[in-house]
């Protein structure tokens, strides 16, 4: 379709020459820009928007009905943290890697099934341009409507009796579109290893399966027993096991987002020491000594007993010398967003190898 | 410098061998037909020049780039209307050719594009979702020509199209090879490769036949068409169509059944016998040809000669 520039409209004008400017710079811009247009006009991304907009309108829903805001400390409302942390936070991490991969698990193997693949490819695109752009076109298909509902949340909230606190639910905006970009990127990328839509469904499955599920066990019981076989104890062992647990993208949305609900400078302390079982009613937790470690000499806190209201003490992880920056939050945000590189490059890897 | 070389390919999948060390060179500005029936190998020889698979052995030249290092470079100077494609559904003519032309850098007219296809703009403003086989054809055919190619790749350009929609591809194919284009044009169809090309080559089960010349292909296939002529009028009149026809130079044998006269004749004398049978005073009711199956093609190249010893 040929835009027609209008002289006296000087944004579309300018829209155009940075859309031209795109094409001439960035191989994958117009593969990604077609899979916009294309997945922009199905009927499955309505489906997704209705899906979006219960998940995050559901819960401020029946806070706004039940009129829910007991929470106050300080005279400040926590109603906000409170849902977010409570609901939020287990929601999202379940429900919308399944989104994700809904979105993306056919997104090439349906090409290649249908033969479009070769339209594609019959044009001066490369096969890292398909993969590269694919993935940008198909996350930036699913924030369309995962910005459409938070931002209707954010209208929920202010209109509930929990007090929207903007720069905080902006945040956590944030956070979550990058969390269901990488979980989108995963998709699509094994969609382009895979040379059917079955297997790149199941193989995406498994994906969800592992990183929401076992990967925090395999952490702490798996990585912890091998680590125990070749005798790494102390510090190196703790920061090994922390590192696995950060480089999972739900670990890392969760502690983020936990990070900024706790604010301030201990925030992110805390937040990553909470990755570590302190220990509840059904699990005794991890040994004092350990979490004295992780506190310690892994996150640079000051550690310090506690008692609890049941008598036993609990080691409590208090500003120290400083969180190190491979654990600050800038750097969990970094890993997080890594995922989306480190999957297409793989997927690039295999489906360079292959006959179409 | 040639617009396609292939040197020695061969191509297994798994245990199948669907293309056995081809060797073929295709000069630049030829409009070069490739014959050979349904699963004989010509896509997977297509897919390779477009590196979607890669040779197992043996290497491929398009433009004087190799086929997988300069598989982009080749590309870009490349139409492609490829075979077994499907087209997007719900983004509209229009927006395909767009992607075409924002893809090649090129800035072709879209509506000169469609009105060369025979696709009306209306038709363009709609979902290619919405397309029949030919349209959708007729689509990917003006999304080839953007760019001004080099190269045409066209693996079986016919398929799907009405009468007209052949006559025009032939069309586009003789316009682009007299701006200098090379067209390389696979087909199952004998008569589709004879009507548009200047040299064809003939592959059958992977393997490559016979290159040769399309006066050569017609003289191998001379006597192979089969006119079988319906005639008014009693037994005597089909004997006197019968003996019309049987000294004219370009009928190779004659046949009769109840009031039917079969003809073995050259490929372009139909109208010769149907003349000579009407100037006996004949009516001529019916009339039905039999074109050469590509069978008896192969048998009349495999039988002769080497296929190395044609050329």
């Amino acid at each position: 379709m040929s835009t027609e520039d209008n002289p006296f409209d000087g944004v579309a004008g300018s829209l155009n020459a940075a859309d031209a400017r795109l094409v001439e710079t960035f191989g994958w811009y117009t593969v990604a820009k077609k899979e916009f247009r294309d997945a922009v006009r199905s009927m499955g991304l309505w489906l997704l928007t209705v899906v979006f907009i219960s998940i995050f309108i559901v819960p401020v829903a029946l806070a706004l009905y039940f009129d829910f805001n007991v929470v106050t400390r300080g005279g400040q409302s926590l109603g906000m943290q409170l849902l977010i942390s409570q609901f939020y936070l287990n929601i999202v991490t379940v429900m919308v890697p399944i989104i994700a991969i809904f979105v993306g698990y056919a997104s090439i193997s349906k090409e290649r099934e249908s033969g479009s693949l070769k339209l594609l490819l019959s044009l001066p695109n490369s096969r890292k341009d398909v993969i590269v752009g694919k993935v940008l076109g198909r996350c930036a298909v699913v924030c369309v409507p995962l910005v459409i509902a938070l931002g209707l949340g954010a209208l929920f909230f202010a209109a509930s009796s929990v007090a929207l606190k903007p720069a905080l639910y902006a945040q956590f905006g944030l956070f979550t579109i990058a969390f269901t970009a990488v979980f989108v990127a995963i998709a699509v990328s094994i969609s382009g290893a895979f040379s059917s839509s079955i297997t790149s469904a199941i193989a995406s499955f498994a994906a969800y399966i592992y990183f929401t599920f076992a990967w925090n066990w395999v952490a702490n019981d798996g990585i912890g027993a091998l680590l125990s076989q070749l005798g790494i104890e102390g510090s190196l062992r703790w920061h090994i096991i922390l590192g696995t647990k950060l480089l999972n993208p739900n670990q890392a949305y969760k502690t983020l987002t936990n990070a900024m609900l706790a604010n301030g400078e201990s925030g992110a302390l805390s937040a990553r020491f909470g990755m570590f079982s302190q220990g509840g009613l059904l699990s005794p937790g991890l040994p004092a000594e350990s979490l004295n470690t992780i506190c310690g000499s892994v996150l640079g806190g000051s550690p310090a007993q506690q008692e609890t209201a049941f008598g036993s003490a609990r080691v409590v992880c208090n500003t120290g010398s400083g969180l190190p920056v491979y654990f600050s939050d800038p750097a969990v945000f970094v890993y997080m967003l890594l995922w989306i590189g480190v999957a297409a490059a793989i997927s690039y890897y295999t489906f360079n190898l292959a006959d179409l | 410098m040639a617009a396609i070389e292939l040197d020695g390919v061969t191509k297994r999948f798994g245990g199948v061998t669907a293309l056995q060390s081809v060797d073929l060179t295709v000069e630049e500005g030829a409009i070069f037909g490739f014959l050979g029936p349904n699963g004989a190998g010509k896509s997977t020889c297509i897919n390779i020049l477009l590196d979607f698979v890669r040779p197992t052995d043996g290497t491929a030249r398009v433009l004087g780039y190799d086929a997988y290092e300069g598989s982009t470079e080749i590309r870009e100077r490349t139409g492609v209307l490829p075979e077994g494609y499907d087209v997007y559904d719900r983004l509209t003519g229009y927006q395909h050719l767009e992607f075409a032309i924002e893809s090649k850098g090129a800035d072709d007219d879209p509506d000169e594009l469609l009105d060369r296809v025979g696709l009306s703009p209306e038709e363009g403003e709609r979902k290619a979702g919405g397309y029949s086989k030919g349209m959708a054809q007729r689509l990917v055919l003006a999304m080839a020509l953007v760019g001004e190619p080099d190269l045409l790749l066209l693996d079986e350009p016919t398929s799907g199209l009405d009468p007209n929609g052949a006559r025009m591809l032939r069309d586009i194919v003789r316009e682009e090879s007299e701006r200098g284009a090379t067209v390389f044009f696979s087909s199952h169809i004998l008569g589709q490769v004879e009507a548009v090309c200047d040299s064809v080559g003939i592959l059958n089960e992977g393997e490559l036949i016979a290159k040769d010349s399309v006066e050569g292909l017609r003289a191998a296939a001379t006597g192979d068409t089969k006119l079988v002529v319906t005639v008014g009028g009693d037994d005597a009149a089909v004997e006197t169509a019968q003996a019309a026809v049987a000294d004219l130079d370009s009928v190779v044998d004659t046949a009769t059944e109840d009031d039917r006269l079969t003809v073995d004749c050259d490929n372009g004398a139909k109208m010769t016998v149907l003349n000579a049978i009407e100037d006996a005073g004949i009516t001529v009711e019916d009339f039905e040809a039999q074109e050469a199956s590509l069978e008896e093609l192969f048998a009349s190249y495999t039988d002769a000669e080497p296929a190395e010893a044609v050329q």
